[in-house]
């Protein structure tokens, strides 16, 4: 048999949505990291060249006044619209207007640099903080211009940049989440359709079919959904029309045979001793074969999916003892909780006297007889319990005796010939269709023997 | 003269081994193995009790059922193959009495017969003269008037209506209908009741979907309404 396998650890809307987040985030991400290298490229590039521009300018002024004045004024003269630190080197030392912008304030590599008459700029890290700076070298006075720019402000800028950059990836990776999930909701809705059908289906609808609509991509799965509906309703009415062909067939040469056994038996006396006997056997065997017949039919009918419940007010309390004290011949006591004496509830009652009956049979053939009936109401419902003092149903046998054709090992030892093995699947059944429940157990007085119980859900009436 | 019973079944040898099995009981019994065969036997010799297997040839044997009816009030055992929903209440509603689901003991239906013959007897039984509103049922004559014009019941209708007038008010479960009307113990069919009392309701109510006189007691069964 083909078993498709339909879902990994996942499910498949999920790994949609996620598969659609990890797309957004990626891409974001590398959306937001490029703006911000360019950004950070172009505002940096800008500072530069706005600063090289005024160092250039205050160079040229240095170099008018140095070679008369002292560093330190000539410093004190320059403009700094960008806030820069001017540092003049006069050949011996870097004099600067406040001792921490001095010699040590400018990377090393630039002072060789500029010193040797390369002008040159840098960036660079100093006390913690980005810095920008430029060296002259002005060649007529014999001097080099230095100046420091703090850039501290456009990392604050840069920082802040990109903070909201990571916001706005984390922000269009959550709505790739939700583009993924409503797409995958959009995507599989046609799946729940099938999956409404499917259920419909199995619950019995067989004309249940799916619309094709206008989806290109769905109409093949629509299709092949009712084909396969179609197949499944052909078959089970193929089915339900053998068993009630089945039907007709045995019951009228049965019926015949019921009819004329039924004369003969009329005339037993006047017949010699030997035809008596074999007449027996024979009304006997015809009780048996109605029962099987019947039995097989009522479950070729549930195979079929064609029982109904043919639901009426009962009252359950009478109904079990009518049903025990019509099925047995000794008077087997049916203990009641006093609550639910006058319970009415919605049940089919022909079914639940067979469950009864039928239990009845297999406690008088496998348990030597029911000792015990009782009813009481547990939860939502009521629990019927049926003991005998046989050898009970040992453990391993207990989900078994209620398949078809299966007495349990115990029976198959005991040798018994009565019974067709169809009783208790037939309560299973006539249970399942009540939503109930049915089930095997050792007595709880922990004697020895079975005790069979049905829980069946009650809507209260009254 | 012996009771008549009319077996309307397509299967020869069912007929004949029920014949034997009904002879036994000491009625006698005239056959018929079609429909239309049937209904001109009924014509010509009218049955104290006929029995009708659904399944036949030519009109089946509801079609057999409602054309009897026109006529006669004759207690019907009708004969199914299943005891579906569809089927019994089919028969009932075409007019039936009772039914019988194949394979089916010939004590048992003798039992039927019996109980279907009882009753059309001990209908005569002598009850006061009993009015409800604009219903009148005389049980001595077996009649029934609504707003002084005869209302034609069935045996079974009738008995189910003065089972019900005999003690007015008084709820009846179904139970005690099936036991007392057809016989039945308490694993009595209950769509017997059911499609009696909804057949009886068209003939004796002046609204059947609203009924005044015949009311469901929810739960319970039916009442005669003072």
């Amino acid at each position: 048999m083909g078993r498709f396998r339909l879902t990994t650890r996942l499910g498949l809307r999920a790994r949609i949505t996620l598969a659609f987040a990890i797309g957004a985030l990626l891409l974001s991400t590398l959306l937001a990291a490029t703006t911000w290298a360019l950004t950070r490229e172009n505002l940096l590039n800008q500072r530069e060249d706005s600063a090289t521009v005024v160092v250039y300018e205050n160079a040229r002024i240095v170099q008018q006044r140095a070679p008369n004045e002292d560093s330190l004024a000539t410093l004190g003269a320059l403009s700094r619209p960008l806030g820069g630190r001017p540092i003049i080197f006069d050949g011996d030392e870097y004099v600067g207007l406040t001792p921490e912008f001095g010699q040590d304030a400018l990377p090393r590599a630039l002072r060789d640099t500029v010193v040797v008459g390369q002008p040159a700029r840098m960036r660079y890290e100093l006390r913690g903080e980005m810095h920008l700076a430029i060296g002259i070298p002005i060649a007529s006075a014999e001097v080099a211009y230095f100046e420091v720019v703090s850039l501290n402000d456009l990392e604050d800028t840069l920082e802040a940049l990109g903070v909201s950059l990571i916001g706005a990836s984390l922000v269009t990776a959550l709505a790739g989440a939700a583009l993924g999930w409503w797409a995958s909701r959009r995507a599989l809705r046609p799946l729940t359709g099938v999956s409404t059908a499917a259920m419909a289906l199995a619950t019995g609808r067989l004309d249940t079919r799916m619309e094709a609509g206008e989806d290109p991509d769905l109409r093949p799965i629509a299709a092949s959904f009712n084909d396969m509906a179609q197949a499944l309703q052909d078959r089970i009415e193929r089915d339900a029309r053998f068993a009630s062909d089945v039907s007709h067939e045995l019951r009228s040469p049965l019926m015949t045979l019921a009819a004329s056994i039924e004369v003969m038996e009329n005339q037993r006396e006047d017949m010699p001793e030997r035809a008596q006997a074999a007449l027996d056997l024979m009304v006997g065997d015809i009780d048996r074969f109605q029962q099987l017949v019947e039995d097989l039919l009522e479950i070729s009918r549930f195979d079929a999916g064609v029982v109904h419940l043919q639901l009426e007010e009962v009252h359950l309390a009478e109904l079990v003892m009518q049903a025990v004290h019509h099925a047995s011949d000794a008077d087997i006591p049916v203990e009641l909780d006093a609550e639910l004496a006058g319970v009415v509830v919605q049940a089919d009652k022909r079914r639940i006297v067979r469950v009864i009956t039928n239990l009845l049979d297999n406690a008088a053939k496998y348990g030597g007889g029911a000792d015990r009936v009782s009813l009481r109401q547990v939860g939502d419902g009521v629990e019927i319990a049926v003991e005998d003092h046989g050898e009970g149903v040992p453990e391993e046998d207990r989900e078994m005796v209620f398949e078809r054709f299966n007495r349990g090992s115990a029976a198959g030892r005991r040798g018994s010939s009565d019974g067709v093995g169809l009783g208790l699947a037939l309560v299973a059944e006539h249970v399942n269709l009540h939503g109930g429940r049915v089930w095997v157990e050792g007595r709880r007085d922990g004697e020895v023997g079975a005790r069979f119980v049905i829980e069946l859900p009650v809507e209260e009436h009254g | 003269m012996s009771t008549r019973i009319l077996a309307v079944e397509d299967d020869e040898r069912i007929r004949k081994a029920v014949k034997l099995a009904l002879e036994d009981e000491g009625w006698a019994v005239t056959e018929a193995a079609t429909g239309e065969d049937a209904l001109l036997h009924f014509q010509q010799q009218p049955a104290d009790v006929v029995l009708i297997d659904i399944m036949l040839p030519g009109i089946d044997g509801f079609e057999v059922c409602r054309s009897i009816r026109r006529t006669s009030d004759v207690p019907i055992v009708m004969v199914t193959a299943r005891d579906d929903t569809h089927d019994v209440v089919a028969g009932l509603e075409a007019g039936a009495d009772d039914y019988l689901t194949k394979p089916f003991a010939p004590k048992e239906l003798s039992a039927r017969i019996r109980a279907l013959l009882r009753r059309a007897r001990t209908s005569e039984v002598s009850s006061p003269h009993l009015r409800f509103g604009d219903l009148e049922i005389v049980p001595e004559e077996g009649v029934v008037r609504r707003n002084g014009r005869d209302v034609h019941l069935t045996k079974t209708e009738f008995r189910v209506l003065v089972e019900l007038a005999q003690s007015p008010g008084r709820v009846f479960s179904r139970e005690v209908l099936l036991e007392r009307i057809w016989g039945y113990g308490y694993f009595g069919d209950g769509r017997l009741v059911d499609v009696h009392v909804r057949r009886l309701r068209t003939k004796v109510e002046a609204d059947p979907a609203n009924p005044r006189h015949v009311v469901t007691v929810r739960g319970l069964g039916y009442k005669l309404q003072v």
